[in-house]
């Protein structure tokens, strides 16, 4: 009964704050239902037993990246309303028929690949109990040094690439005209 | 599954006995409803005294303050002053609840809100006692350095939405100040889980012992640095003492929350004094030995042994002495903590930010490779087992 509780609250606080977040007309309002979002992702995760995954969905992304979206929404200034003064959401590209076939086409792939998966799952036909908690930080962590190194290793690469990357497209230019 | 409270509760017979007499009158287990009821009443519990400790906190800010400044402080409500949180309280309640009109309402609303919540929710696992804790995640510390960062979020919110100059700088200044100094308190916390072995709150624990010598501070010298790296770096993570120029006074009116009147500020207040104790109750679990007794008492075993009382009794009479333990540490280092904030005078920001990227950071990065190759050197002996043994081999142990 409480996982069953637990997994109808996680999905509506998911499937609702991701519709929040495309409806809000408030730049700032969808990083906050964004931010609902993923802490409903981080219940999912703890439905399924993924207990470190869900800790380091909160880490991660309640804690880091929602507070650099709101400092670039900040620092960039994008928060301002784009309603004109007849009341109708007037942004670029809106309404064009460019974009609804793109917009089309992009959704009929999608759905296709998401049936694919589903029919493989239901398909295969897994077994319906769930297994027993257990503890998965160990087996993640004995997993990624071992099994997995290579991974590992490419992926703290790629962060110290973003990192320096960050820090030389911010860095102070000089000033070449005057 | 994780241990909580009611794994502990469930080892007495009453409750046992309680929860088939509820299965047969209901018809159904009853085992999730009485787990589900005596999580709800521990919970209460829990948020009820802490909040008590968050408003005494106040009152012992300004009694600690006042004997650091040669002065009285609060003494006229109740004995000796003590119920001038209580009045603070009241006061904030009846406030007349101002928003901007320019302010952004609903970010406005969720702000202080969001503070709340984010220390409230590290409440779930600090480590109050071994039977107490309200539960035992094998997550813990990685959990509760998770929720401690939402509280960032609504610091910034609480800036942004006040649409106002003071509070958009102060919530800035408090947001980068907060993700800043979450890096070296990290690095501290993961040199001690490298020790430890573990996330859990009660391996972190449990791999100490009730006396000095036996506490983590005192296992190396990179963990005994990493206290006083972890100590600043809180400090500066619930914008106290040296480190508060977000809601400085003479820097920036209010900073983040100058706008806010009332309980929404009194919620802000509340949720620092509790974050204050929640960080303090972490670093005496880490380094400090967490709720371990002397002498091995807090198990309730010697009760049992040597005066022939009841197991469930003497393990709860083993807890009160571990909740004991761990109150009387948290609250020395709250102690400090006050004290520290009316001693030292207030850093800019950019010697906040210094100190933080350029001294910290890479001091607690020292301080973690230093606790691994010490793990790998020595074998996770403590630097006391090792002089000990020494001792012993070299003068013909027996």
């Amino acid at each position: 009964m409480f996982t069953n509780t637990l997994f109808l609250l996680s999905a509506a606080i998911t499937l609702g704050g991701a519709f929040a977040v495309v409806y809000t007309q408030n730049l700032m309002h969808a990083c906050i239902f964004l931010l609902a979002s993923l802490f409903g992702v981080a219940g999912l995760y703890a439905c399924i037993g993924a207990d470190f995954l869900a800790a380091a969905q909160l880490v991660v992304y309640a804690g880091g990246v929602i507070i650099l979206m709101l400092f670039a929404i900040m620092l960039t200034g994008g928060a301002s309303n784009s309603i004109n003064r007849y009341g109708l959401v007037k942004i670029a590209a809106m309404g064009n028929t460019k974009t609804f076939f793109a917009a089309g086409f992009t959704a009929i792939v999608t759905s296709l690949v998401l049936l694919k998966i589903i029919a493989n799952v239901l398909k295969n036909q897994p077994n319906k109990v769930l297994a027993a908690n257990e503890a998965t930080v160990e087996k993640l962590g004995t997993l990624l040094a071992t099994d997995h190194i290579l991974a590992f290793e490419i992926s703290s690469v790629l962060l110290l690439g973003a990192l320096i990357g960050a820090a030389v497209i911010s860095r102070p230019r000089k000033e070449k005209h005057d | 599954m994780n241990s909580t409270v009611v794994t502990y509760l469930s080892q007495s017979k009453e409750l046992s006995a309680a929860i088939a007499w509820l299965s047969k009158t209901l018809g159904f287990d009853a085992n999730s409803l009485v787990s589900f009821l005596v999580f709800a009443v521990v919970c209460l519990i829990v948020v009820g005294v802490m909040a008590t400790i968050g408003g005494l906190g106040t009152y012992a800010e300004r009694k600690i303050s006042a004997d650091l400044q040669m002065r009285m402080g609060p003494n006229r409500v109740g004995p000796y002053g003590i119920l001038q949180f209580l009045a603070d309280g009241v006061k904030m309640i009846l406030k007349e609840d101002i928003i901007p009109s320019g302010a952004d309402k609903f970010t406005f609303i969720l702000a202080p809100i969001m503070c709340m919540v984010g220390v409230f929710a590290t409440l779930a696992v600090v480590p109050f006692s071994s039977g107490f804790m309200l539960a035992n995640l094998n997550v813990g510390i990685f959990y509760l350095v998770g929720m401690a960062s939402l509280v960032g979020v609504g610091v910034f919110l609480g800036g942004y939405a006040s649409n106002s100059k003071w509070s958009m700088l102060g919530g800035m200044r408090g947001a980068s100040q907060i993700i800043s100094y979450e890096i070296p308190s990290t690095l501290s916390i993961i040199s001690i889980v490298i020790l430890a072995g573990g996330l859990s709150m009660g391996t972190l624990i449990g791999g100490q012992g009730g006396l000095p010598h036996q506490w983590y501070i005192l296992h190396n010298p990179f963990a005994f640095i990493g206290f006083f790296i972890f100590f600043i770096a809180s400090l500066a993570e619930t914008n106290r003492a040296p480190f508060d120029l977000p809601e400085a006074e003479s820097e920036l009116v209010s900073g983040y929350h100058t706008e806010y009147s009332g309980m929404r500020f009194g919620l802000f207040a509340l949720a620092e004094y509790i974050e204050v104790f929640v960080v303090c109750g972490v670093a005496v679990a880490l380094f400090l030995g967490g709720y371990n007794v002397p002498f091995d008492l807090g198990t309730g075993a010697i009760f049992t042994e040597k005066l022939g009382l009841d197991s469930m009794l003497s393990q709860n009479i083993g807890q009160l002495l571990e909740l004991g333990s761990f109150f009387t540490k948290t609250l020395a280092l709250y102690y400090v903590v006050i004290w520290v904030r009316w001693t030292l005078p207030r850093l800019r920001v950019d010697q906040l930010m210094t100190l933080c990227w350029k001294y910290l950071t890479p001091i607690a990065l020292f301080n973690l490779l230093g606790c691994a190759v010490w793990m790998y050197a020595f074998d996770g002996k403590s630097i006391y087992s090792l002089i000990f043994e020494t001792a012993a081999t070299v003068g013909g142990s027996h």
